[in-house]
């Protein structure tokens, strides 16, 4: 069984009847190692549809999830149970409970690195107490608010006001939570939150994909949050160096903030100033001077100009790029795409009402990123299998999108091994209006191919 | 065109389903009226219906110590309403392809599975008092949506595999979708082609999970066949087949008989 990845998290979802036999059957050693592989921050297994299952069948998948933890940091553990699963989960495993339990999918999105969900008020409760900061905690180092209810009666009357809370978390339990570096959005500005001892396991941790991408798709502001980190070691500062240097290529900023030198060596200090990395005691030296913010790039990523022009070995594979759209539009709407026009420039929509768009990256043997824009009801139409429903909700749709473009994604990684050409794909990123996509890709040149699929036409745009 | 599947495919494929053979009506038929030992000499001249039969009662869930090779004796041993269901097991796996590709199936483990399913479908409608021989035979057809499945999806297999890498899409939900038909609507198709019972059609339409039958019979027995599609879906072998999400679990709608069932099938 392949795990489906959103959001940096990997779940599995098996159905029926999980025991000792079977759970051994959901995994063979192609799926434990393509899970290893991913760039996951979680490794869940749902069990919205698993009718019975008994301690051998969890068992089964918590030894293997911790021989993939062992090699990439993952949070492990269950999802999507109602209280009569949890307590029995909780009964069989009593004091050895090491993985997680989230009550469902989207309780354990906001505790994964991923950058969508900050700012969110959210209501925790748990009988057990260190629990319920360890859960509050997480969520506050991942940029949430939460909110804490000290017992089961104010718990129940705080959960009545429903419209007060974004989530409301109960029935969860952080096991061993995943090192991976948390990284949060604020404005236009990404922190990630790093502590403890830094040393060579650092690359490991840390999310270079997601970086890179968000460098690639033009955010210029990297802050570190490093109020809790105690030292480093020279294979760290190696690391932070060489992110400063490829940073620079991007004219994009590295800070460091509440970093404390008492226990790292001040010429660390230099050596990182030297590589371009500025040092800032609060984040709100930053955050709040908008002045600053401006001149470390981050008030508009459309002022940096990128001078990366799209090259031959981009424009030679073209074909495959459209052909990866074209295959996965027909396949998603049963319907015919056609090229229309092809030219090279500036990105240009005309008429910006009303169009969405969705961005995929790649990189590897070569580098770039296609960007797909749609008018909002023909989004609506290509992401119907994916949809299932009639919906007018814009979340719901941009998230949609933002699956079919992670789809074309993965045809053009095919594609293109087809041709000895090895590319990895970035998160899918979304924009809910062309303003905020003409912020990213705007003087920026690259190949526009207008499709069309039953006369409804949508713009296809290759950069770098 | 890189389409996932469309109408035309399903119709050609609904098409290319041939008629119930000769041999195979006629023995039903005979059946059907209780003729045992004459249906059993009309059975005879099949010659790979024999081997079936044969292969399928000596296997080891349905308990028999000494190996069964008379068709007459097989008859007799099964009695109306099991032979009956076992010449539509026998039917449907004519419809099977020669090499599965989506699913990691061949001949042995397709018939395991309808053998299985077969024989737990007796235990539950022995324990729901229920003497049918068409709702002995409605089990029949549920195999048979592996089969359309496999046929309209092989050729498809990279297409659906990199979908279900982003959505956990069923082939159920896919073909909705995309065509407005379901698996369980061209298993009607074929039952209608084979005149088999109407009530056959109705039990396999209610399995599915998500299309619950007015008729408060008919939809609890979708709920016990869904519930023990899965049971079977759960094992090892048809896990590792591929089959276990072919389509959707839906445990709501089994909530309400899950006890019963997990007590009849020993589940602890």
């Amino acid at each position: 069984m392949k795990a489906v990845v959103k959001n940096g998290i990997a779940v599995f979802s098996p159905q029926g009847f999980l025991d000792g036999n079977s759970s051994n059957a959901f995994m063979s050693i192609e799926d434990i190692e393509a899970a290893t592989n991913l760039k996951a921050d979680m490794i869940l297994v749902s069990l919205k549809k698993v009718v019975f299952f008994n301690r051998n069948g969890l068992d089964i998948f918590i030894k293997l999830f911790f021989k993939i933890r062992k090699k990439n940091h993952a949070t492990v553990g269950f999802c999507d149970y109602d209280s009569k699963k949890y307590d029995a989960i909780k009964r069989f495993f009593h004091d050895e409970l090491y993985f997680s339990l989230f009550k469902t999918l989207e309780i354990a999105y906001l505790f994964s690195s991923s950058f969508k969900n900050q700012n969110k008020s959210i209501l925790i409760y748990s009988s057990d107490k260190s629990q319920r900061s360890a859960i509050a905690i997480e969520l506050h180092d991942g940029g949430h608010n939460p909110i804490i209810a000290q017992s089961e009666q104010e718990f129940n009357e705080k959960k009545e006001k429903k419209d007060a809370y974004d989530y409301i978390i109960d029935s969860t339990f952080l096991g061993q939570m995943g090192q991976k570096v948390a990284t949060r959005v604020t404005g236009n500005a990404i922190i990630y939150t790093i502590s403890s001892f830094l040393d060579v396991e650092i690359g490991d941790k840390f999310n270079i994909e997601y970086h890179n991408n968000s460098l690639n798709v033009g955010f210029r502001l990297f802050i570190f949050d490093a109020y809790k980190v105690i030292s480093m070691n020279v294979h760290a500062l190696n690391f932070f160096s060489k992110l400063a240097s490829s940073a620079a290529e991007y004219n994009a900023s590295i800070c460091f903030v509440g970093m404390k030198f008492d226990k790292t060596p001040e010429i660390f200090r230099e050596t990182m100033e030297d590589a371009g990395i500025l040092f800032y005691a609060q984040m709100d030296d930053i955050l709040e001077n908008k002045e600053l913010l401006k001149e470390l790039g981050a008030s508009s990523a459309s002022n940096v100009k990128n001078k990366r022009a799209l090259n031959k070995a981009t424009v030679l594979e073209l074909p495959k790029f459209i052909d990866a759209t074209v295959i996965t539009l027909e396949m998603m709407t049963n319907a015919k795409a056609v090229k229309e026009a092809v030219s090279v420039h500036n990105l240009i929509i005309e008429d910006k009402k009303g169009k969405i768009a969705s961005s995929i990256g790649y990189y590897g043997d070569i580098d770039g990123m296609v960007i797909l824009v749609f008018p909002q009801g023909i989004a609506k139409k290509a992401c119907e299998l994916l949809i299932g429903e009639n919906t007018d909700d814009m979340e719901l749709i941009l998230d949609t999108l933002a699956e079919l473009v992670n789809i074309v994604g993965g045809k053009i990684k095919t594609l293109l091994a087809d041709e000895l050409i090895n590319v990895n794909i970035t998160l899918p990123r979304t924009y809910q209006d062309v303003d905020s996509l003409l912020e990213v890709v705007e003087n920026r040149r690259g190949v526009q191919v207008d499709l069309s699929f039953n006369g409804d036409k949508f713009l296809f745009f290759l950069t770098r | 065109m890189a389409n996932m599947i469309t109408k035309d495919k399903i119709d050609d494929f609904i098409e290319k389903i041939p008629p119930a053979p000769k041999v195979l009506s006629e023995t039903i038929a005979l059946l059907n009226i209780g003729e045992l030992t004459k249906a059993a000499k009309i059975a005879e001249g099949d010659l790979a219906l024999k081997s079936y039969l044969k292969n399928i009662v000596n296997k080891p869930i349905y308990g028999f110590r000494n190996e069964v090779s008379d068709i007459s004796q097989i008859f007799g041993i099964l009695g109306v309403s099991l032979s009956q269901q076992t010449v539509y097991n026998y039917m449907i796996t004519l419809l099977s392809p020669k090499k599965w590709v989506l699913f990691k199936l061949n001949a042995k483990t397709f018939h395991e599975f309808q053998a299985n399913l077969s024989k737990k479908w007796e235990t539950i409608l022995k324990h729901l008092n229920i003497d049918d021989k068409n709702i002995y035979a409605a089990i029949s057809l549920l195999p048979a949506s592996v089969i359309v499945t496999e046929a309209l999806f092989a050729e498809k297999i990279d297409n659906v595999n990199l979908l279900r890498t982003t959505k956990a899409l069923d082939f159920n939900t896919i073909l909705i979708r995309l065509c407005g038909v379901s698996l369980f609507d061209i298993c009607e198709k074929i039952a209608k082609k084979w005149d088999m019972d109407e009530s056959i059609a109705q039990i396999i339409q209610a399995s599915s999970g998500v299309k619950p039958s007015s008729d408060e019979k008919i939809n609890t027995l979708g709920k016990w066949m869904h519930l023990l599609l899965f049971y079977e879906l759960s094992k090892p072998e048809f896990i590792e087949a591929g089959l276990n999400d072919f389509v959707d679990f839906q445990i709501e709608y089994i909530s309400d008989i899950y006890d019963e069932f997990a007590s009849l099938m020993g589940v602890e």
